[in-house]
């Protein structure tokens, strides 16, 4: 057959224009612009106050160095990390999988949704207790109070993602030879509910970060345990240094995952 | 043509199917007592108004309902659910937007095990080339225009070989040029491969330009009014006296 199709494509940006678009110059310049005055404001009042107040961003860095070079930044890095892979990992399977499942089953879902709700609401850290009784005081009682955090992130991401997914789409996989629920998931529903799913796995993971702080609360080595024993000394500069390692490993995270995603949705 | 013969077991026996709903005013009788044969190879339209349950016929049909009443066999075997025996083909196109132009039409031969993955892109090029896309094999459903989308949805609907290619308004949403070219395609498709297609259309030119015969549907509650033989040579055109008088007779059928 001979048609001429090519006339009817849609030119619209694809992957490599749209990463482009992302460093617009005119953002990243009113970025930087912004942080600048955020570090002058900030110098501006330090100079008002004593150093365990607000410290100067001078002092702070020269803190941040020291940090860096005696080895304490990277030990508690090293030990935080220690509890932030296990528990993001496990949180964030095991919410997808719960997700997946309940969104899926109404028989499942309609079993679980009173001990959903009774659950939903309790915060990581009031867990804290079990995590110690269950656990110990060890990484793994830290990674548990984190993977909570992550599981009910990616939990209610992916249920909502599956919820979503068109039944037009399963019917024309059912049409197409695909059979049972396990196939049919392999085959529409993860792929169909991914951009939820990786939203709620971003998310998941920022949050974990956060609760590296509150899960080194019963005396778990890291960075939340540098943080809250600086705290207790006054040493507001030794706080904002390691409120920065955080911020950083965030960002890093956060921006390593941001490309697989792209990468990963790139049918979008 | 439909071939008169009592023994044969036709490609698809719709016989006595009803559906009945509740809604809040009580029941509602959506089809009452269809009953139609589609022979082997045959091109049959189904038109009807806007609420004479074309698309519930359609979707007991392709097995995405169950009748209250009657049954449908294709080839003899009730049809109980959707499967690789049926071709659907929907107006919305449905693709997977995930997958490429080749990844949906290789989706259903990547779930029979019997083709090995040479033979399957071997057999997606065919069908990427019958529909007119080669070029386009590794672009996404987001690139493509309504008219591309379309061509995709039947060459992945024609990929698991069906008995029969159900389709439900297939080319209600494109624009009157473009369903033009789809219509005159999908009839060079059918006469290459000889598949047997059901057509639901409200369009009665497009059932007049495609159909063998056409099945004229009334609505309250939705029924066979009649079939229509059109027995016009191929290729047809609307400006021939037989084509109008078709086009007048079913207009006239539906608006009764």
């Amino acid at each position: 057959m001979a048609i001429d199709v090519t006339e009817e494509v849609d030119h619209t940006d694809d992957t490599v224009a749209g990463a482009l678009a992302d460093i617009d110059p005119q953002r990243a310049l009113r970025g930087t612009a912004g942080l600048l005055a955020f570090v002058v404001v900030w110098w501006l009042a330090s100079l008002a106050q004593p150093s365990y107040v607000l410290p100067s961003p001078v002092a702070v860095g020269a803190t941040f160095y020291t940090e860096a070079t005696s080895g304490g930044m990277l030990t508690a890095l090293w030990n935080s990390t220690l509890h932030w892979v296990p528990g993001a990992f496990f949180g964030t399977g095991l919410g997808i999988a719960a997700g997946v499942a309940l969104a899926w089953s109404p028989l499942l879902d309609d079993l679980t949704s009173p001990v959903v709700r009774v659950l939903r609401p309790v915060p990581p850290l009031a867990l804290i207790g079990f995590a110690i009784a269950w656990v110990g005081i060890n990484h793994a009682g830290a990674a548990f109070i984190i993977a909570i955090g992550a599981f009910w992130i990616n939990f209610y991401a992916t249920y909502g993602g599956v919820e979503g997914v068109s039944e037009d789409l399963l019917d024309v996989a059912r049409s197409l030879g695909v059979q049972g629920d396990l196939e049919l998931i392999k085959a529409v529903v993860l792929p169909a509910a991914l951009p939820e799913i990786t939203t709620g796995i971003r998310t998941g993971i920022g949050r974990c970060w956060m609760l590296v702080v509150a899960s080194e609360i019963f005396g778990v080595a890291g960075i939340g345990r540098r943080i809250l024993r600086a705290s207790n000394n006054l040493q507001v500069d030794v706080v904002i240094t390691y409120i920065l390692v955080l911020s950083l490993m965030f960002l890093l995270v956060d921006v390593a995952f941001r490309t697989l995603q792209r990468r990963a949705l790139a049918w979008r | 043509m439909a071939v008169e013969d009592p023994t044969e077991t036709p490609r698809v026996r719709i016989d006595g199917v009803g559906k009945q709903y509740d809604s809040a005013q009580g029941p509602v009788q959506a089809l009452d007592d269809v009953t139609f044969d589609v022979e082997a190879g045959e091109f049959v339209c189904i038109v009807g108004p806007s609420g004479c349950g074309k698309t519930t016929l359609f979707r007991i049909i392709a097995g995405l309902e169950a009748p209250t009443n009657g049954t449908v066999s294709l080839d003899g075997d009730p049809v109980d659910g959707p499967g690789p025996d049926l071709g659907l083909v929907f107006q919305e196109y449905h693709l997977f937007p995930w997958r490429t132009v080749a990844g949906n039409v290789g989706f259903g031969l990547e779930k029979t095990d019997t083709v090995d993955s040479g033979e399957r892109r071997r057999r997606v090029q065919e069908l990427v080339d019958l529909v007119g896309l080669d070029g386009f094999e590794d672009s996404y459903p987001r690139d493509l225009s309504g008219g591309m989308k379309q061509r995709v949805a039947l060459a992945r609907a024609l990929a698991v070989d069906p008995g029969l290619l159900l389709m439900d308004e297939p080319f209600g949403a494109v624009d009157a040029q473009t369903k033009k070219m789809l219509q005159d395609e999908l009839l060079d498709i059918w006469t290459e491969t000889g598949k047997t297609i059901l057509f639901v259309t409200h369009d009665v030119e497009e059932a007049v330009k495609l159909a063998d015969r056409v099945v004229v549907m009334a609505k309250e509650p939705g029924r066979v009014r009649e079939v229509v033989d059109v027995d016009i040579e191929r290729p047809r055109n609307r400006s021939d006296d037989a084509f109008g008088t078709h086009y007048q007779r079913l207009l006239d059928l539906i608006q009764e």
